[in-house]
């Protein structure tokens, strides 16, 4: 039962997402700035770093397809960007040192490469006009604040959710691997 | 050993580009239906979704109705202010009801184009990555939505259902930049109406284009811009928004206005699906409007 706990986590990050979308483009003065909730990103690139690279790559799967389907009509996008950021991930942290605040950094930096890449891929298809230095001012960097305010409070709950996991998995290797 | 590896994960990679390209090109091809597998994914998790959003609605609720209690004794006073006014309005309307029904008698006109069912429904979420300017329902096919139908707050038109399951609908919001996206509309002028097209969105202004108005007719800033009901789904009547600018277009031969939208798009808990009295009409809207409008 203990082991649907990170597929069960990552449910509920899936939901909570779209509900803290509600309250967005946050109006500030007389600009919007558009805050757009990864929790679920960011959770799949803990899991990738501290338990399974293979299970997060199916995760990142699983959810980026039910996230295409329901919300953006544009079957492969993120089903295929998750995957590949977790696998990103999981490539980084075998060359660097692996703690908690490498891991939030290189989280971040994903974070920001993944808006940066769905931005240049919308221009593409010509769903948004918007300029790229807009997109920096209110997409971007306000995305990036929040979510990094967001990691620095949970980042900590994800790790602690996954590592206990770990000894688990680690008893268990036909299993996971 | 390592080369052969590298060599079949590279493969790999190239495939999944293909499959990745064409998944894409596939869906985003204007599609009139869902496919099966899609509505089966959509209604599951619209399910779980509402179970999620259900209580953010009364949270954010709870939040709206401390606001609206601190501003009680501003509002109450602006409100007395307009009372007498509505009293005499409220008299007109009642007696412009009854002629409008009697003469509606006299013609033997019993259908009406401003008619329509509203069918409740709550928002259940919003493309949290803000792309495309898109809100999901937890009304659906099994409560008589369709496509087209016109999504609407009390304030005024908010957008359009593109996509029905039967338990959740998907609705694009006029705010969008979509080009193919035209919702016919109509100024209510002094004299007589003037019919234009809502296409497309100033995301900077945030405010919607009317184009294709008469060069010829005058229009002002501040008159009232209303759905036509002439595109052939939307009823008529419901209110869009407010001309703010009055320009040339890009041709120099039509009219384009700025229009300001009447609803916000921002919070949106609970709307209305307008389903049309009137048989839906089949075609297209392109043109027509303007001719009806000359």
């Amino acid at each position: 039962m203990i082991r649907l706990l990170i597929p069960a986590i990552g449910l509920v990050l899936f939901f909570l997402e779209p509900v803290f979308g509600l309250f967005s483009p946050l109006h500030l003065g007389d600009d919007y700035y558009y805050v757009v909730p990864r929790f679920l990103l960011m959770y799949l690139i803990f899991v990738s770093i501290y338990y399974s690279r293979k299970q997060a790559v199916l995760y990142g799967l699983f959810f980026g397809l039910l996230y295409d389907v329901f919300f953006i009509d544009i079957i492969g996008l993120y089903s295929f960007l998750y995957p590949m950021l977790c696998l990103m991930a999981a490539e980084a942290v075998k060359s660097i040192q692996q703690n908690l605040l490498v891991t939030t950094a290189l989280t971040i930096g994903l974070i920001a490469l993944f808006e940066f890449v769905l931005y240049q891929f919308f221009v593409l298809i010509s769903l948004t006009s918007m300029p790229l230095p807009v997109f920096l001012e209110t997409r971007l960097v306000p995305t990036v604040m929040t979510n990094f305010v967001f990691l620095i409070m949970l980042g900590w709950v994800f790790r602690s959710a996954i590592l206990p996991r770990l000894t688990e998995r680690d008893k268990l290797p036909g299993l996971y691997l | 050993m390592s080369q052969l590896f590298s060599n079949k994960r590279l493969i790999l990679l190239l495939l999944g580009v293909i499959l990745l390209v064409a998944l894409i090109s596939f869906s985003l091809r204007d599609r009139a239906n869902v496919s099966l597998p899609e509505q089966i994914i959509k209604d599951v998790v619209g399910a779980g979704q509402t179970v999620f959003s259900r209580p953010a609605h009364v949270v954010t609720g709870i939040f709206d109705n401390v606001d609206s209690l601190l501003n009680t004794y501003e509002e109450n006073r602006h409100l007395k202010t307009r009372l007498e006014e509505f009293a005499g309005v409220q008299a007109e309307v009642k007696d412009l009801r009854s002629e409008n029904a009697e003469l509606r008698e006299v013609v033997g006109k019993q259908e009406d184009l401003r008619e329509y069912n509203p069918i409740q429904a709550t928002v259940i979420a919003r493309n949290p990555d803000q792309w495309e300017e898109k809100i999901i329902l937890d009304k659906g096919t099994d409560s008589g939505v369709t496509q087209n139908m016109a999504v609407l707050t009390a304030r005024g038109l908010v957008g359009k259902v593109i996509l029905a399951t039967p338990s959740t609908s998907t609705v694009e919001l006029v705010s969008t930049q979509d080009p193919n996206y035209r919702v016919s509309a109509m100024v209510l002028g002094k004299q007589q109406d003037v019919f234009g097209l809502i296409e497309g969105y100033d995301a900077e202004r945030r405010e919607l284009l009317l184009k294709r108005i008469d060069a010829d007719i005058d229009i002002q800033e501040g008159d009232q811009v209303v759905s036509s009901g002439l595109g052939g789904i939307f009823p008529k009547g419901i209110v869009i928004g407010k001309i703010t600018e009055v320009t040339i277009d890009e041709f120099g031969l039509t009219k384009l206005a700025y229009v300001k939208p009447a609803a916000d798009f921002n919070m949106l808990n609970h709307v209305m699906i307008a389903d049309r009295t009137m048989p839906e009409v089949d075609t297209a809207d392109n043109g027509q409007t303007e001719e009806d409008g000359s």
